[in-house]
């Protein structure tokens, strides 16, 4: 009987080290986003991704973004960078990102495998593995296979992956942020809306320089 | 060669008119490409890896300041076949449209109107952005040597 009440005790206690162990194995800045009435500002990025940096940070910038578009590419490699050390990192800002799955018809599929990736905890790790392997516009590099080959690439369990994105569940949800981008007069892609604590708002179309986005975020905080 | 174009630019119409169609040709194609934005602020910035992009742009602008006017001189002069300053005009555009219809309000635009066609069309020129800059550069660079040619023959000159 106590031997079965150890035992009973260690698989116990193995479990909750296995679900804190599950927790704690997820990057500390991504939380999966179920507040379905988040808006920033005007903005609602209910639909857009998980709050990358602090969500209670005084600056929110929100990037209606294509995953095939090269100027997003620009932005990602010679802008980003820089915005992650000196304001998300500091949480000075936070980021999220909003489809505007516009380009090709690879977009919307490559969207919507973000959202199957965030399921497992790796939205901002599969959104920037498709930055860094960004091609050509419709060319094949975000194709299905290539999607599910990204999803393997970064250890994701491929059972929940594929029947996530077969079953095409985020459609409706890209399909929204699409909506939500043309609703904010996003003209093309990059654009940010740059949101201050007291609610004021700042737009800026394009994979602008660093330089402009420390100029508009210092002048709100 | 020098020759030539020292004929037609020794009238100032026609250098005022090549540094008219420059400008005319680079700001705007500076800003369409994302190289120069207005808002919020004036700001001009080269993005690391679009260099080459950058170059293809201002070499293109150049020659097309070049070839046009000089093409408008000898139609002016010598009422020449039009030919070769629509081979000129074409190219010109053929050049600026590459790329120009990507992630910007002209390719939403033109998706936006003509669908997937539109859709076609805009990967098109943005993926060949640089082939396709570099065949209109070939074309004006054609253009300007046929146009030198004929200007020779036209005026009799011997160099």
């Amino acid at each position: 009987m106590a031997k079965k009440g150890v035992l009973a005790g260690g698989i116990a206690a193995a479990v909750i080290i296995a679900i804190i162990a599950a927790y704690a194995a997820q990057p500390a800045s991504e939380t999966m986003n179920l507040d379905m009435a988040r808006t920033h500002g005007t903005v609602s990025t209910a639909m857009g991704s998980p709050i990358l940096g602090d969500p209670d940070a005084p600056i929110t910038i929100v990037e209606f973004g294509d995953y095939q578009c090269h100027q997003c590419f620009n932005w990602f490699h010679n802008t980003k960078p820089a915005i992650t050390q000196d304001y998300i990192e500091t949480g000075k800002a936070n980021l999220v990102f909003v489809d505007f799955a516009m380009l090709g018809r690879d977009s919307p599929i490559a969207a919507q495998a973000t959202y199957c990736a965030e399921e497992q905890g790796a939205y901002w790790e599969y959104h920037d593995l498709l930055y860094a392997s960004q091609q050509g516009i419709d060319d094949g590099w975000a194709n299905t296979e290539r999607l599910q080959a990204f999803a393997f690439s970064l250890g994701l369990d491929m059972e929940l992956f594929d029947s996530c994105l077969d079953s095409g569940k985020y459609q409706k949800r890209v399909q929204n942020n699409i909506a939500e981008a043309r609703k904010q007069g996003a003209q093309g892609t990059p654009t940010f809306v740059i949101v201050g604590p007291n609610g004021a708002e700042q737009k800026i179309g394009g994979a602008q320089p660093y330089s402009v986005f420390k100029s508009v975020i210092d002048s709100m905080i | 060669m020098t020759s030539t174009v020292k004929l037609v630019f020794s009238n100032t119409k026609y250098i005022v008119l090549a540094g008219i169609i420059f400008v005319g040709l680079l700001f705007p194609l500076l800003i369409i490409s994302e190289y120069i934005f207005l808002e919020p602020y004036v700001v001009g910035h080269i993005p690391s890896g679009t260099e080459f992009g950058f170059s293809l742009i201002v070499i293109l602008c150049a020659l097309a300041a070049l070839v046009l006017p000089m093409n408008i001189f000898r139609i002016k002069m010598f009422r020449g076949s039009k030919k070769k300053i629509s081979g000129g005009v074409f190219a010109s555009f053929v050049g600026a449209a590459a790329g120009a219809c990507s992630c910007g309000p002209i390719g939403l635009a033109v998706i936006s109107t003509f669908g997937s066609v539109g859709g076609v069309a805009t990967s098109f020129l943005t993926n060949y952005e640089i082939p396709i800059r570099i065949a209109a550069i070939g074309l004006l660079a054609i253009t300007y040597y046929t146009t030198v040619r004929s200007l020779k023959v036209e005026c009799k000159l011997n160099n």
